[in-house]
């Protein structure tokens, strides 16, 4: 006998017609071409960087932000119309996204603002691996 | 009909206040457990790149080949990879969006197809894992500790102490970690992909009278997608 909580069958309720599933498969397949075109052209930004930094003098920070730009809209595509959470009640989605972010944003915190501030610094640099390749690491702590 | 999904009328009960049954709901938490570990691993990478910034190649100069060519072609490869696991989430939908219409034949022939595609993906990622531990021709010096001593000699490849791309260690690291982490969700995606395809086969949804499985199982294979988009970006394109 299956479980019955005597709620709504939610399982059921999200089905529809095929006269609905045209619609439907129109809006998945404009979200298909849309992640398709993203990903060339960010894959033809990074082959032709280069050429791009050269012409237009643009500094490798915009080129972060832009491609962290392109990633989000991706995932928003991607979890709203693909993973339909955008078709869930407002309740739903705040229950998944909020949680997520909080732990999401305090990592990045985390490693940029308190220990990314001076990881980078030389005096706290890995010993085993020097960055000079001229000198031959100075303690063969733990190997073998 | 379509949408008609019961409004939750505040707390009187009868109704999920979430709108959505137990099993989508619980996937959901899953995947967020799921989706922190791969933030953990990004966010480390990101500080990792930013702490041996010097040292950090460019994928670019690295992801260079593609199969049956000896041509120059940043990218290109992974850019493929990036196609076929999209194509096979575009698939999966379709398959749900035909569980939503209970068409029993549309949704074994997407779920086939989504299956196809995620052995596309791993064959595509074997063939650039052999290639990242192949390595060039001509290698790198490296100093590499044999024998109880240091020695500087060629290396090439990959392994976990050394590789030819990097002085430091940490940049194959994160290559085998993050992409094996998220290769290992593609092959546990395809395996429960092929399970729901049999039972899909089998009529086992029909019988039960929705769908909800595959709406359930293509939840993991888009997130599997998704952390796809992240990875490409973090570890191939900055």
């Amino acid at each position: 006998m299956e479980f019955q909580d005597g709620f709504p069958n939610y399982e059921v309720l999200a089905q529809h017609d095929n006269q609905a599933g045209v619609g439907v498969r129109k809006r998945l397949m404009n979200v298909f071409w849309l992640l398709l075109v993203v990903t060339l052209i960010e894959v033809g930004i990074g082959w032709f960087w280069h050429d791009i930094h050269v012409s237009t003098g643009l500094s490798k920070t915009w080129l972060i932000v832009g491609f962290i730009m392109f990633t989000l809209l991706k995932a928003g595509y991607i979890v709203m119309t693909f993973m339909h959470l955008g078709d869930e009640n407002k309740w739903m989605r705040w229950v998944i996204l909020g949680p997520y972010f909080v732990f999401a944003v305090y990592l990045i915190y985390m490693t940029t603002v308190t220990e990314g501030s001076y990881a980078g610094k030389e005096e706290h640099r890995d010993l085993l691996y020097p960055v000079t390749k001229t000198t031959a690491p100075a303690t063969p702590a733990h190997h073998e | 009909m379509s949408h008609a999904v019961a409004k939750p009328q505040g707390w009187g009960g009868g109704t999920s206040p979430l709108g959505t049954s137990h099993g989508k709901l619980f996937m959901w938490f899953f995947l967020i457990s799921d989706a922190l570990t791969f933030s953990a691993l990004l966010v480390a990478l990101g500080f990792f790149r930013h702490k041996y910034a010097e040292v950090w190649p460019t994928s670019t100069d690295v992801f260079t080949h593609f199969p049956f060519t000896h041509a120059h072609l940043p990218l290109i490869y992974v850019g493929w990879m990036t196609f076929a696991l999209i194509l096979s989430s575009v698939t999966m939908v379709l398959a749900v969006e035909a569980g939503h219409r209970k068409d029993q034949k549309s949704v074994v022939l997407w779920m086939g197809l989504t299956i196809v595609g995620g052995f596309i993906f791993l064959g595509s990622q074997v063939w650039e894992w052999w290639i990242f531990i192949e390595g060039s021709p001509q290698g790198a010096m490296r100093w590499q500790w044999i024998n109880g001593q240091w020695v500087e000699q060629v290396f090439h490849g990959a392994n976990l102490k050394y590789n030819e791309y990097s002085i430091t260690p940490h940049y194959a690291n994160f290559f085998f970690c993050v992409t094996g982490f998220h290769g290992f969700h593609v092959f546990s995606g395809v395996v429960i992909n092929i399970i729901t395809f049999i039972m899909a086969y089998m009529g086992v949804f029909e019988r039960r009278g929705h769908y909800e499985f595959i709406e359930k199982v293509g939840l993991y294979w888009h997130f599997v997608d998704l952390v796809w988009v992240f990875v490409f970006t973090f570890f191939y394109l900055l």
